[in-house]
């Protein structure tokens, strides 16, 4: 398949020969040690876009165990940093990323890492809710049938495990076999938390997880990050600062590609050191 | 006070009263649109006129079960027949249909826009000859290579199929080589492009978000595709696969030389068969009375048939639903289970994708070349520019039959069928139950297999109106045919036409009727080109319609009362009875060049609309 790539960016294609090679080496995808302070660690990270350089220069560690939120106003680099953590920016053509990204111990955008392991330890939740057109079931069976479990018991167990951690278990257990499309918005998201969950994520991302829900979804989303960052690392970003200051434990706020600041929540909406910072969580422009 | 407002009212309500020539334009639109309609139920009625002599003198369960097709005993059971055609469409629908949505799948993930090959030595015209490759669009070239297999004409696939197919399959045997297999090879070759381009059109609606939610959970490309996109996209995989199963049922022409035509039960690949379609054309040309009628009959099982067929694909839900029942968990709690990375299997039928792509392209190829190589030879100036006669066949009088029939027929499709795709664009409510009603009954309609639009030619134009075989018969046949087709791109063509182009006119106080003329036609005029051309191409590539329409002289007066072959009937008559190979073979190349140039065109316009947006 090598020779026809409908978007070739060169590090899919350096991490596809790579997959070959490491797989007999780490067929059980779990080639991370998390056993370090830190989950995530960015080290001068520059990312174009063909000519556009969309982050400049990025420095940034996340701290296992804790929600990590990064605000900023649109455009400022935000999502295409998350974006970056899993390598779903493989699939933007023209993307181009310089710098360190070390996940578990290793450099994620080393030639040879598996994209196979990194996205099975490092989840993801989009902005709009993106339930496959499969019973609720199937959903959340998806992932862990994907890495080969066909065992009914074993799946069963999965998918009940991962929906009461993802506090869903009431709601959805009598509508296992119902199409997950016919769910809430709010609900859809939540599923696809409960799907992340079910290949057993060491990090989970969220791109703007509550924008497209109405706020009693938001705080039920909040309240099951709350209770999810006892087993996972989170990244969030948003759009909603009361959001980032009621959940999270380390804000970093962004502007225009570069990041300005990154501190403890409390501090950074209590006592910015950066006049910019301030300006943007009062509200004075973004 | 209360009066005076009243008043007002009922004066402004008079002031926004219709114009009677804006009434006469909508009513002449809808009675356009409804036009399909008739035509469905015209068909039906008079096919169903036709049979009504046989069953009554045969039986309908004798007709329908009999095991023998006797005429010259007066003994018309068409089981046999059904069964040879219900078998080969299977066997088409099983190839072609995989084949076909493997092409899909490839085409729609894998298929590269462009070529990334690179070349670092010094030889200037290897450089040249790479920089020229990468230059080529892959995509626009299967794009292409699918509509090419689409606008053949049937009778150039039996032409192919004859010479080329059956030779394959003969294993050198000077008989063998006919049969059920051969048949089932040539309809799912024909049925490709249908089922390719739908499928592909299906797997393009799918929202990009399953992709990425799938590779964002640890799926490879292949896994993401083959687990979760290409089931979103099953009702319109489904949907491609009936219209193509549709296809296979009503195709004549193709099969003709090709099935051994025995009208007895298959034994096995190769026993000599007799579909129900080539049974109309064998023997309509001699039949009469109870014979006749029961040659209708068989048109009216085959038009139930393929009615039934295409009025399934109504049946197939648009989105998942949900499964039935309950699910019950039963976790084992203390299971100890590892996730390995998978995917083998996705990647051998992406693999497999690449594959079934590369068949299609070398299909296309080898139909084209092998015409062109076994053809080019034939075109002598005697077929040429030759004098024709009764046992002579030359290029010139079918030439003329042809032009004839494409002018009448495109003066009488084109008006009504842009008037019905106005009706449906511009007045209908969308979603509304008569656009529904009337959307069915053209998918109905383009679903009608060609032989039976020609009986259906045959019983009202040729005897009830008394027209005999002539080119007006034939045209006005084919008008039917082509309305489909004509009404589609036309709709598409005014659908792309943005909306602030029509407020704009309204703003400025013209009429809808105006506004249609003067603003919204001439913007979609690109697109109406498109559909008067893919017309002419079913026109000059239409024969099993036109056999017993226009009737198969050599000669023609050039007066459209009388009788003629188009290019596609003369090739069938030319090689039908092995007489005048070369003059077929020459013809094969005049169509497939008309084909290919047709394609061009269409490819030209479209690229001009798309440049200009």
């Amino acid at each position: 398949m090598n020779i026809f790539k409908k978007r070739a960016p060169a590090a899919e294609q350096a991490a596809e020969e790579g997959s070959k090679t490491n797989e007999k080496k780490h067929a059980t995808l779990d080639i991370f040690d998390f056993s370090g302070e830190n989950a995530i660690t960015v080290k001068d990270v520059d990312l174009y876009y063909g000519e556009f350089q969309a982050l400049k220069n990025i420095n940034m560690a996340m701290p296992k165990y804790q929600i990590t939120a990064m605000i900023g106003p649109s455009g400022c680099g935000k999502s295409t940093l998350i974006k970056t953590l899993n390598r779903m920016n493989d699939l933007v053509e023209g993307c181009r990323v310089e710098g360190e990204i070390t996940i578990g111990g290793l450099n994620i955008y080393d030639k040879g890492v598996d994209l196979s392991a990194l996205r099975k330890n490092v989840g993801m939740v989009f902005q709009k809710p993106n339930p496959f057109p499969m019973s609720v079931y199937d959903n959340i069976a998806y992932g862990p049938r994907t890495f080969g479990i066909k065992k009914k018991s074993t799946l069963d167990e999965i998918v009940e495990r991962s929906l009461k951690q993802a506090a869903m278990w009431d709601e959805l257990k009598d509508r296992l076999n119902k199409s997950a499309l016919g769910l809430s918005g709010g609900q859809q998201q939540r599923l696809c938390i409960a799907r992340a969950l079910a290949v057993g994520p060491q990090i989970l991302l969220m791109d703007e997880p509550t924008s497209a829900l109405d706020p009693i979804s938001t705080g039920k989303i909040e309240e099951l990050c709350e209770e999810l960052k006892k087993d996972v690392t989170i990244v969030m970003v948003t759009h909603n600062m009361q959001q980032a200051a009621r959940i999270s434990d380390k804000t970093a706020f962004f502007l225009l590609g570069e990041m300005i600041e990154m501190g403890d929540t409390e501090q950074i909406f209590s006592a910015p050191t950066h006049p910019e910072t301030e300006r943007y969580i009062t509200g004075r422009f973004g | 006070m209360e009066k005076a407002l009243s008043e007002e009212k009922t004066a402004s309500r008079k002031r926004a009263k219709v114009k009677p020539s804006e009434l006469f334009a909508k009513i002449l639109f809808i009675v356009c649109a409804c036009l399909s309609i008739v035509a469905v139920f015209g068909i039906i009625g008079y096919i169903l006129y036709g049979s009504i002599p046989a069953f009554r003198e045969i039986g309908f369960f004798r007709f329908l079960f009999g095991t023998t097709w006797q005429p010259t005993h007066d003994r018309f059971g068409i089981l046999p027949m059904l069964v040879n055609s219900l078998i080969v469409t299977l066997g088409a629908i099983i190839i072609g249909g995989t084949v076909g949505v493997f092409t899909a799948i490839f085409l729609a993930f894998w298929c590269p826009d462009k070529f990334h090959f690179q070349y670092k030595g010094k030889n200037e015209f290897l450089k040249k000859l790479i920089a020229g490759i990468n230059k080529i669009n892959l995509r626009t070239i299967f794009d292409q290579i699918i509509k090419v297999l689409a606008g053949i004409p049937s009778i150039v696939y039996g032409l192919f199929g004859m010479e080329v197919l059956v030779s394959l399959f003969s294993g050198g045997s000077p008989i063998g080589g006919k049969g059920i297999l051969t048949c089932s090879v040539l309809l799912a070759i024909m049925i490709l492009p249908t089922v390719t381009s739908l499928s592909k059109n299906a797997l393009d609606a799918v929202p990009e978000q399953y992709f990425e939610g799938a590779l964002a959970m640890g799926n490879t490309k292949a896994q993401a595709v083959f687990r979760v996109v290409v089931p979103a996209a099953r009702s319109g995989i489904i949907s491609a696969l009936i219209l193509g199963v549709g296809r296979a049922v009503g195709e004549a022409m193709a099969v003709i030389w090709v099935s051994g035509n025995r009208a007895l039960f298959p034994t096995g690949l190769f026993s000599y068969i007799r579909t129900l379609t080539t049974n109309i054309v064998m023997e309509m040309g001699y039949a009469t009375n109870i014979h006749r009628s029961a040659l209708i009959a068989t048109g009216l099982v085959l038009l139930v048939l393929v009615l039934i067929i295409t009025l399934s694909l109504n049946l197939v839900p648009k989105e998942f639903k949900g499964k039935r029942g309950d699910k019950v968990l039963n976790g084992d709690a203390s299971a100890t289970y590892v996730f390995r990375k998978k995917g083998t299997v996705c990647n051998v039928c992406a693999i497999f994708g690449m594959v079934c792509a590369g068949l299609v392209a070398v299909i296309l190829l080898a139909i084209i070349l092998y015409i062109l190589i076994s053809g080019v030879g034939c075109l002598t100036s005697a077929f040429l520019f030759g004098e024709a006669s009764v046992n002579t066949p030359t290029l010139g009088p079918a030439l003329l039959a042809t032009l004839e029939l494409i002018g009448i027929t495109l003066l009488i499709a084109l008006p009504v069928g842009i008037c019905a795709a106005i009706y449906l664009n511009e007045y209908a409510k969308k979603g509304s139950k008569i656009v529904k009603v009337i959307r069915t009954f053209i998918d109905a309609l383009s679903g009608v297999p060609s032989i039976v639009f020609g009986l259906f030619g045959n019983i009202l134009f040729v005897t009830a109106l008394g027209l005999g075989f002539s080119v007006w018969g034939g045209a006005f046949t084919m008008v039917l045919v082509v309305l489909p087709t004509v009404i589609r791109s036309t709709e598409e063509a005014l659908f792309a036409v943005p909306m602030p182009l029509r407020e704009a006119s309204y703003g400025l106080g013209a009429s809808k009727v105006r506004t249609i003329f003067k603003i919204v036609l001439p913007s979609a005029f690109p697109g109406i080109a498109t559909a008067a051309i893919l017309s002419i191409g079913r026109i000059i590539g239409e024969s099993a319609a036109l056999i017993f329409t226009m009737g198969t002289a050599f000669n023609f007066s050039g007066n459209p009362g009388g009788a003629g072959s188009s290019l596609a009937v003369l090739l069938y008559s030319c090689a039908n009875e092995g007489l005048h190979m070369n003059e077929a073979y020459a013809l094969a190349v005049i169509l497939l060049l008309l084909t290919l140039i047709l394609n061009l065109i269409v490819y030209f316009i479209q690229r001009h609309v798309k440049k200009k947006r």
